[in-house]
């Protein structure tokens, strides 16, 4: 059974259809790449999914056997879907750790009247979350930087902040909006390198959307090509790279398909 | 550099604190501390003519020789400020004497202040009744208490106009206070309830159902109680029911207002109301007083503001002058009492008021509410430049509305 | 930079020391360091800074309270002297009318209050920046305006007479009495804010502040936890106004609860840090010194404290609190360079 299946997903905003019709299914255990043109409804979707967005009547999606269609964000949070974004939206003025600290906040399991009364078993409770945030901090290369305002990191390491916050969640599905913008070459494999390491250790099933089509080509197990708002092909890379409609809507019509395969080669 | 810099800075903060802090109590210097409601222009002015006043004292050599330093601190007729600045000045300026101040919601804080810190406290227009029935023995009213403007009213009503009054009630709470304040006076002095009485809406526009019903009524008297606009309007829809001028119209509290005559024009002649001073008093010592004031704070018509401040810093001034002061460093608690019972002796004032002032020792309000008198205005003519006259002086007993 | 050190450094690490014997010992320590203070500062100076310093207190519980909303939440309210004027006239009812003491009087005061805020909290759900400032700013105003119209409550007059607090034949009818109420409370209100903030759910306010729709996606109710945030400054802010009333001499007025007291609350909380956790303290002090200190200027005072605002807006956004944290992150910055953290709280 799919871990993350769509149905007729449909978003429109004014007559606009962003997203149309998709019927998307996420195998647990893989890394889903999702591409498209700008516009063609890949941040829509992850919008519809994580609740950021209500889909249009008649759209169905099902996360691990529960229905979370229109399910408020927190909610579908709590079920394990853990996302990025493509600003990252980090907590700039709150630290490094702070920054994990709130992604952990599902399985904190004191109330607010602790919080409030009994400071001591906060202070302990607290401590244990800490340690298992600096755990993770160590793995992302962070550790350093905890105390940190997130605001004073490179531009690399907030990408990774993002990365630590959505796991701080212990999602069982992670999905990264573009992970990649924005980074050297370098710093893209580093990248890449660690979200293998993460999904190795924690069993996580990966859902990606990318611009550099060389990290989906050479990450994903399954890629599904969106055009607008519609799926226009499905299947491992290199069905998807040898597809014409996927080329052409990538490339335009102009260019020869040989031309086009070494551009998505390089 | 940046260190000797930040040291200097703490340094020069924590001297000018000290600086602050430390008031030295010069021998031959009476303290007075003021608190009153400095925010608008009015206020402003009226705060300037209390200092400037007090400086002509010390000019003309002071008072026994001793020179008055004055204070004034602004309280924005908030209560919580008051206190504070009534806290300041007692206990940090080490006042002989406070005055204040003009809002009642003021006062009413203070009086439980300086009661408790034994330091006399002098009212320059607070009417509320209730400042003076705390039984402070160290607060005085210059002005009219609230409890005598009552029923000042109702007293030249019954005994002037007719027992046969029509009541038209407009819905604020001022006119509603008026309205029912008028009508207990009337049963409770004279024994008669309304002829006609009726609720109007707050910015009531017709009222030709009730001035028939009054015109057939056959009253002696209407009182309109309503704010200025509605009351003009019910003024002269009064004339147009063929109500004849023989009716008297009585106004509530806010009928003192401009609007009033410059609205309802010739239908103003003739509606009076209560205050504490007119400026249409003709006696020679108002003459002079309305000409001061609009010679140094350019003012034409002075109201009860200016006339109040003026009479307390005459009476302070009288009773200073028989208070036997030591105004040594050991003798701030026995001034206190002086000054408190110099004031207490001042008796049959004759200021710029209504009446004549007194005060005596007991601290009830029978002693400590100094004026009983409160003076009726009337319209002679209405329109822009509206001309009033003193139509009465009505004194009430002094347990009066207690 | 150096000075700032050598005063910081013991301090932080006598802190550390005192925590490390109970959680609660420098705590302890400050309360009982500041209950003498009202002997201290008659005996230097007055009573009247006795009365200072009570007013500071009050001003402290408003502002932690309101530091919590604005700073940490993120929420623009104008809504707190409101409030903090239904906490007053609560307790001042139910003392005046019921004859309730005020151990009973003043929990139903910050009770009120507290149910008052979720009211004034309703409309953050929907709303944001300056609309909610002034859906905030409306509710607030209401709250006065109904006091100043009803006679029940005070209209022109206010509530007079208002009993003092009495607990076994101690009554709290003077400055240096009542002090000991109002700096106990105030420790509490401060040390409690501290639990509220340092928890998980002080992590979801900071991110609900921070980024709204990041929150709400790493699992945070975001609207419950605007109200929550609002329910909790509202009970500050209760708690506040029914120890304003009760404190001799025992006066309440409507115009006590007006936008200027609102824009002193704000000012307090702007210079003192938002968002820092000492924020409102240090910007109650210094407000009520400088106030009191140029109170014979007061045509000036308004233009004073306006411009000021300004200023802060414009070079100093994070307040003085802004600039120590400033400090403390510049120092770990260089300690995380030079690849050691310090240990700094």
């Amino acid at each position: 059974m799919a871990l993350l299946e769509t149905t007729k997903l449909s978003k429109s905003f004014g007559g606009l259809r962003a997203v149309s019709d998709l019927d998307i299914a996420i195998e647990p255990g893989t890394i889903h790449g999702l591409i498209g043109p700008n516009g063609s409804g890949k941040s829509t979707f992850f919008n519809l999914v994580t609740g950021v967005y209500q889909s249009d009547p008649g759209s169905r999606i099902v996360f691990d056997g529960t229905e979370i269609t229109n399910m408020p964000s927190h909610e579908v949070g709590a079920l394990g879907i853990a996302r990025t974004f493509q600003l990252l939206r980090l907590f700039s003025d709150m630290t490094v750790l702070q920054n994990l600290m709130v992604g952990y906040h599902t399985h904190v399991s004191y109330s607010i009247l602790t919080a409030i009364f009994d400071r001591g078993a906060v202070q302990r409770y607290d401590a244990r979350t800490t340690e298992e945030m600096m755990d993770l901090l160590e793995f992302i290369g962070l550790a350093d930087y905890a105390e940190m305002p997130a605001s004073e990191l490179s531009g690399g390491q907030r990408r990774l902040l993002a990365l630590g916050r959505a796991m701080a969640m212990r999602p069982k599905l992670l999905m990264l909006d573009e992970p990649a913008a924005g980074l050297s070459p370098v710093n893209v494999e580093h990248f890449l390198a660690i979200v293998m390491k993460l999904k190795e250790k924690f069993g996580l099933t990966i859902l990606i959307v990318e611009h550099i089509l060389k990290v989906v080509m050479e990450t994903c197990d399954t890629v599904t090509v969106l055009d607008y708002g519609e799926k226009i092909g499905e299947g491992t890379p290199n069905e998807v790279k040898d597809d014409h409609a996927v080329i052409e809507a990538y490339l335009g019509q102009e260019m020869d398909d040989d031309e086009v395969r070494a551009i998505l080669r390089t | 550099m940046t260190a000797t810099k930040n040291r200097l800075i703490a340094a020069g903060l924590a001297a000018s604190l000290v600086a602050g802090m430390a008031t030295v109590a010069a021998a031959g210097e009476i303290r007075v501390g003021i608190t009153m409601r400095m925010i608008s222009e009015n206020g402003q002015k009226y705060g300037q003519m209390v200092m400037d006043e007090i400086d002509m004292i010390n000019k003309a050599g002071g008072i026994n020789g001793n020179t008055i330093n004055a204070t004034l601190l602004n309280d924005e007729c908030k209560s919580d400020k008051g206190v504070a600045n009534a806290t300041k000045l007692i206990f940090q300026e080490k006042v002989h004497l406070l005055i204040g101040s003009t809002c009642s919601s003021v006062s009413l804080p203070i009086v439980d202040v300086t009661a408790k810190a034994e330091v006399p406290q002098i009212i320059p227009h607070s009417t509320n009744a209730k400042i003076t029935q705390k039984g402070s023995a160290w607060v005085f009213r210059v002005p009219v208490s609230g409890r005598y403007y009552a029923g000042v009213n109702a007293k030249y009503v019954g005994e002037n106009i007719g027992k046969k009054i029509a009541y038209l009630c407009a819905a604020d709470a001022a006119s509603q206070n008026d309205c029912e304040a008028m009508q207990s006076q009337m049963k409770s002095q004279h024994g008669v309830e309304p002829a006609y009485a009726a609720q109007v809406q707050e910015k009531e526009v017709d009222f030709r159902t009730h001035m028939q019903k009054i015109k057939t009524a056959n009253v002696d008297g209407i009182m309109i109680a309503a704010l200025a606009e509605t009351m003009a309007r019910a003024l002269t829809q009064s004339y147009e029911a063929g109500i004849p001028a023989s009716v008297r119209r009585i106004g509530s509290s806010s009928a003192s207002n401009s609007p009033v005559p410059s609205i309802a024009g010739d239908a103003a002649k003739g509606v009076f109301f209560a205050a504490a001073y007119a400026a249409a008093d003709r006696r020679p010592i108002a003459r002079l007083f309305n000409e001061m004031v609009r010679k140094r704070y350019n003012i034409n018509a002075p109201d009860h503001d200016f006339s109040q401040a003026y009479d307390l810093i005459r009476i302070v001034e009288l009773a200073l002058g028989r208070a036997d002061l030591k105004l040594d460093s050991g003798s701030l608690a026995a001034d206190r009492t002086a000054i408190r019972d110099a004031i207490a002796s001042v008796e049959n004032y004759q200021g710029l008021a209504s009446g004549p002032i007194s005060f005596c020792a007991a601290p009830t309000p029978q002693c400590r509410d100094g004026n009983r008198t409160a003076v009726l205005i009337a319209y002679t003519k209405g329109g822009e430049n509206y001309v009033t006259e003193v139509l009465a002086r009505v004194t009430m007993p002094a347990d009066f509305g207690l | 930079m150096t000075v700032a050190t050598a005063i910081v450094r013991p301090f932080t690490q006598a802190v550390g020391k005192l925590s490390a014997v109970h959680r609660l010992a420098p705590w302890l320590l400050v309360y009982l360091l500041l209950l003498p203070l009202p002997y201290v500062l008659s005996g230097l100076f007055n009573d009247y800074y006795v009365y200072l310093a009570n007013r500071i207190c009050i001003f402290i519980l408003l502002t932690v309270g309101l530091n919590i909303v604005k700073g940490f939440c993120g929420q623009v309210t104008i809504g707190h002297v409101g409030l903090y004027a239904i906490g007053a006239v609560s307790s001042a009812l139910v003392s005046l009318h019921l004859g309730a003491p005020f151990w009973v009087s003043f929990p139903i005061g910050v009770l009120v209050a507290g149910v008052a805020g979720i009211i004034v909290g309703l409309p953050s759900v929907r709303l944001e920046g300056a609309y909610l400032a002034l859906a905030t700013l409306g509710l607030g105003e209401s709250v006065r305006i109904m006091i100043a119209v009803t006679p029940l409550f005070g209209s022109s007059t206010g509530l007079i007479g208002i009993p003092t607090p009495e607990i076994g034949g101690f009554v709290f009818d003077s400055f240096e009495r009542y002090y000991y109420l109002l700096i106990t409370a105030t420790m509490i209100g401060i040390y409690l804010s501290f639990s509220i903030l340092r928890s998980a759910t002080g992590r979801a306010f900071m991110a609900i502040r921070e980024d709204t729709i990041a929150a709400s996606v790493h699992g945070i109710n975001v609207p419950q936890y605007k109200l929550l945030a609002f329910v909790i400054s509202a009970l500050y802010a209760g708690a506040a106004g029914a120890l304003f009333a009760h404190m001799p001499p025992g006066y309440i007025h409507h115009n006590n609860f007006t936008i200027i007291e609102m824009v002193t609350l704000l000012l307090m909380v702007v210079l003192g840090g938002i968002g820092h956790i000492w924020g409102g303290v240090i910007g109650a002090i210094i407000v009520t010194i400088i106030y009191d200190q140029t109170l014979e200027f007061y045509f000036y005072q308004p233009l004073l404290f306006g411009l000021s605002m300004v200023i802060l807006v414009m070079f100093m956004p994070r307040g003085i609190g802004g600039v120590i944290d400033r400090y403390f992150v510049t120092r770990r910055f260089i300690g995380a360079r030079e690849g050691k953290t310090d240990g700094a709280p």
